[in-house]
């Protein structure tokens, strides 16, 4: 067998008691690529980003993390493994500064043994400065996030994985609360993100988002695989038709054959 | 350049975007030219410009700062002998034991927890203490020397919060309920092990007790004011005071107005006979005694510290090219009548009403406490509308501001005199009186200042700098010439029967745990962390904050300050009821949250919460001095309370608000 991708996962499964959350997903993210994965309400993406991020850990199946078999435990797990995840919620404390929440759980400190203190200038400076290179001018590191606008804090926590050494960014529905124009600008910083090199998990129930950043799609439904697509495999109109799409694979895959065919006409 | 402003969350526009913002509308030229000086050099130009007094606006201790002054300020004016070092030293005792409490309580709010066990838990650690060294009588003597004492209890606070934290972790209910179940155990335990091992609901230590002569003075020790006589000190806290004040003022000036490029020496002599007068007449205020000396040495102060400041500025500070001419707009107009007819009232009531007059004219006022609060309530918001006026008056021009704040002034004066010839009191005809004119004065010279020299609306980094530096050192002086007052006293005072003073080693067992718990939250990763868990928790731990940890950790440091308050008591009370502490928990949360802690987690400070435990004992003790009817604290323990939340509430929004 070839070289393995960055992040593979084989067969992936999480059962809840008798509740199958997620059955048999396979995927594969590679440096520099974007892998979206697009499913409607309880497809299983949560669960999905849950088991990448060591929240959960998976009842079945493997995953591989350059090329060894991983297991993480904990999300600290997961981050020490180079997986940084952005949640829906960004993980950010509103009434605390730009940079305390950068630097949150990873403060640079200065001085030793019991006597450690932040060091605060190289802390607000570097925040200032990964924003910089996102291409987002902050006005002033000490400024609440609260205050921030949605796409802004976004781009915090971007910049933020980025900076700690994150080889794969997990970023779960980054544009679902908003606007058309933020939601380009955090597009924007996905395809930066990617061409700097990372591993891209984007997660996404709106094709019109995924297919202009994506690389790769894998599409859930109802805690399975509808399966794992190249771009060059697969048109917008036949991920939102799969995505919209019945439970069962076979109609699926008719459905698929009859627009691929109907894309190959045009 | 052009005039426009930010546009609404853009995050991709491009760094060149940066426009003027702040252009104020009778100086467009003067601050176009300034800021292409000063925004290259600091900060982000898209920044609108606050200065100092906003900036130290939205700060969350300043809140309870203000009240601090306030609360100080009003029982001085209605009470013959708050202010006194024998009242000083008696709120700074109530404050210390509630502050160290509010202070650790404030910590544990903003990681989002309470902890309910902890008046209890005040009371238990003394009551264990006391327990183990009892050495004399009854059953449960262990007769353990006060070195195995103060460990062992110690051992058991940092338990006891432990088992707390770990409790609220594992059960994950409410931490309200899971300590109300500790305090419960802890009152129950006090009062069974009193009566189990003395037979008596209070338990009593004498000072036998092996290792009582080393740890008395360490949590019990006391500077006895008359005791310690230095007939120099006016010397030094008059020198100190005064190169206080100057400091502040030169730094206010500093940080307020624009540098000139270069200096100009012509403001030099002008300041420094200015200085020379401001020498001569405190030389004067202090040799002389007659009246119409004092007038005149008073007189010479107020053109001097006018003349000193003017050419201080001349000396240093862009002049203003246009002043504008007087507009007053009927909004303006309108304060100043009205604040003009509530002082008026207040003059009228002052001398209408007998000060002497100590009959009850209905309940709970007397004729003389109904007259104070008359006057107050008037003159105070006759002089808040004035402040209002001379504000609104800053929009249309300096000179309106001058003529505004000369008003003012004046009103000042007028109403100092009036307390001079109506009050009986000579703390009121001297003090009072004083103040008076000092803000008085005050008031004019800064307009004067402010018609004279262009008020800064940029960044200036050295001159911030500088001017923190002179404020810091001002502050500091200040303080240096209060405790010098207040730890010494001189023969004259002693010959006129002061009242003695004991300031409690307490007081600095307070102050250095603030201060190592305001470095703790604002500069370490486990102060980081406590807003963490307070603000978000789930966040928090996605991020891999330690929340569980850093929460235990916050409960063994309640614990911890309540085994302090217990040592604090023990030794100073040597006998603690078995009721001790419990049902003081709700005052430290009084406290936290005057001093600007959020009920709700994720905002406060350290130092909001000390100050916040001051203001509560100033009105404790001050209720007491100003002989009102001690019944009625709580309800003025209330009102504080309701006061500073919508306060702190109004503050938090400036604080997070920053799109304008």
């Amino acid at each position: 067998m070839a070289q393995r991708a960055l992040l593979e996962l084989e067969n992936i499964s999480k059962f809840y008691g008798n509740i199958i959350a997620l059955e048999g997903v396979s995927t594969k993210v590679n440096a520099g690529e974007v892998t979206c994965v697009l499913g409607d309400n309880g497809a299983g993406k949560s669960t999905f980003i849950k088991i990448l991020a060591g929240v959960h850990q998976q009842s079945e199946g493997s995953i591989f993390l350059n090329d060894e078999e991983v297991m993480f435990n904990s999300p600290r797990d997961a981050l020490d493994g180079g997986i940084a995840t952005v949640y829906q919620d960004l993980a950010m404390v509103p009434l605390m500064s730009v940079w305390r929440n950068f630097f949150l759980g990873a403060e640079p400190t200065k001085g030793f043994g019991p006597f450690k203190w932040i060091d605060q200038p190289k802390a607000m400076k570097i925040a200032k400065d990964e924003m910089a290179k996102m291409g987002i001018d902050i006005r002033d590191t000490e400024q609440p996030v609260g205050t921030l606008s949605g796409g802004e804090r976004q781009s915090v926590a971007i910049a933020r994985a980025g900076y700690f050494g994150a080889k794969v960014l997990i970023l779960d529905e980054p544009t679902s609360a908003l606007g058309v124009k933020q939601s380009g600008v955090v597009l924007k910083r996905i395809v930066e993100a990617r061409n700097q090199g990372l591993a891209v998990i984007f997660i996404t129930h709106n094709p019109s988002h995924a297919y202009p950043v994506g690389d790769r799609f894998l599409i859930l439904n109802r805690g399975k695989s509808l399966g794992s697509f190249d771009k060059d495999d697969i048109s917008q109109q036949e991920l939102t038709g799969l995505m919209a799409g019945g439970a069962e694979l076979q109609e699926l895959q008719q459905e698929l054959e009859e627009a691929i065919s109907g894309v190959k006409k045009n | 350049m052009s005039e426009t402003t930010m546009d609404e969350g853009h995050v991709s526009e491009a760094d060149d975007a940066g426009d003027e913002l702040v252009v104020s509308p009778d100086k467009t030229e003067t601050s176009e030219a300034q800021s292409s000086q000063a925004a290259p050099a600091a900060g982000d130009e898209r920044l609108a410009y606050r200065s100092l007094f906003q900036r130290m606006f939205v700060q969350p201790e300043i809140g309870a700062i203000i009240g601090v002054i306030g609360v100080w300020t009003f029982f001085w004016a209605v009470s013959l002998n708050f202010g006194t070092a024998g009242q000083t030293q008696n709120w700074l005792d109530t404050a210390s034991t509630l502050g160290i409490m509010a202070v650790a309580v404030s910590m544990l709010m903003i990681g989002g927890e309470f902890d309910l066990s902890s008046g209890a838990n005040t009371g238990a650690m003394g009551i264990l203490f006391i327990l183990l060294i009892k050495e004399v009588g009854d059953l449960g003597g262990l007769g353990l020397s006060i070195w195995f004492a103060v460990p062992i209890s110690f051992a058991v606070a940092m338990l006891i919060g432990y088992l707390n934290g770990k409790m609220v972790e594992r059960t994950a209910l409410p931490s309200f309920i899971v300590t109300l179940a500790t305090f419960f155990i802890l009152r129950g335990l006090k009062l069974g092990m009193s009566k189990l091992l003395t037979g008596q609901i209070s338990v009593t230590f004498t000072e036998d007790a092996s290792g009582y002569d080393f740890w008395q003075p360490i949590f019990a020790g006391e500077w006895i004011r008359n005791e310690h006589i230095w007939n120099g000190r006016d010397i030094f806290y008059l020198g100190f005071a005064i190169g206080g004040a100057v400091l502040l003022a030169l730094s206010m000036c500093e940080m307020h107005f624009v540098r000139r490029e270069s200096n100009s020496a012509a403001g030099l002599p002008i300041f420094g006979a200015g200085a020379a007068g401001v020498g001569a007449a405190i030389f004067l205020l202090h040799t002389t005694d007659g009246v119409n000396a004092n007038i005149l040495a008073a007189a010479v102060l107020g053109i001097s510290v006018l003349v000193s400041l003017v050419g201080f500025g001349m000396w240093r500070y862009e002049p203003v090219e246009s002043a504008g001419s007087l507009g007053l707009t009927s909004k303006i107009m309108m304060r100043i009548g009205t604040g003009l007819a509530l002082v008026a009232a207040a003059i009228v009531a002052s001398f209408a009403i007998d000060s002497n007059n100590a009959e009850t004219l209905f309940f709970p006022f007397t004729v003389q406490g109904l007259r104070v609060v008359l006057m107050m309530a008037l003159a105070g918001g006759g002089f808040t509308l004035l402040v209002i006026a001379a504000n609104l008056a800053l929009r249309v021009n300096p000179t309106t501001k001058l003529f505004v704040s000369t008003v003012l002034a004046a009103t000042l004066v007028v109403f100092a005199f009036v307390i001079r010839a109506s009050a009986e009191a000579t703390k009121f005809r001297t003090e009072l009186f004083s103040v008076f004119l000092f803000a008085a004065l005050g008031v004019f010279v800064w307009s004067v200042l402010s018609l004279r020299y262009q008020e800064r609306r940029a960044e200036d980094e050295t001159a911030d700098a500088l001017g923190m530096r002179g404020l810091g050192l001002g502050v500091l002086f200040l303080v240096l010439a209060v405790v010098l007052r207040h730890l010494f006293v001189t023969q004259a005072e002693l010959d006129a029967a002061v009242n003695p003073a004991r300031f409690s080693v307490r007081m600095l067992w307070f102050f250095a745990f603030t201060a190592v718990m305001a470095y703790l939250l604002a500069r370490t990763r486990f102060g980081s962390w406590t807003f963490a868990v307070g603000g978000n928790a789930q966040a928090s731990r996605q991020v891999g904050v330690p929340a569980a940890r850093t929460k235990t950790q916050l409960f063994m440091i309640v614990s911890g300050a309540a085994w302090l308050v217990g040592m604090l008591l023990s030794f100073r009370l040597s006998s603690l009821q078995a009721g001790a502490g419990d049902g003081e928990e709700f005052e430290f949360i009084i406290a936290a949250v005057v001093g600007g802690t959020l009920l709700t987690g994720g905002y406060g400070t350290a130092i909001g919460a000390a100050f916040g435990a001051a203001i509560m004992a100033m009105s404790l003790v001050g209720i007491q001095s100003a002989r009102w009817n001690t019944d009625w604290r709580f309800v003025f323990l209330g009102v504080i309370l309701l006061l500073a939340v919508i306060a702190n509430r109004y503050i938090r929004d400036q604080a997070t608000a920053t799109r304008r």
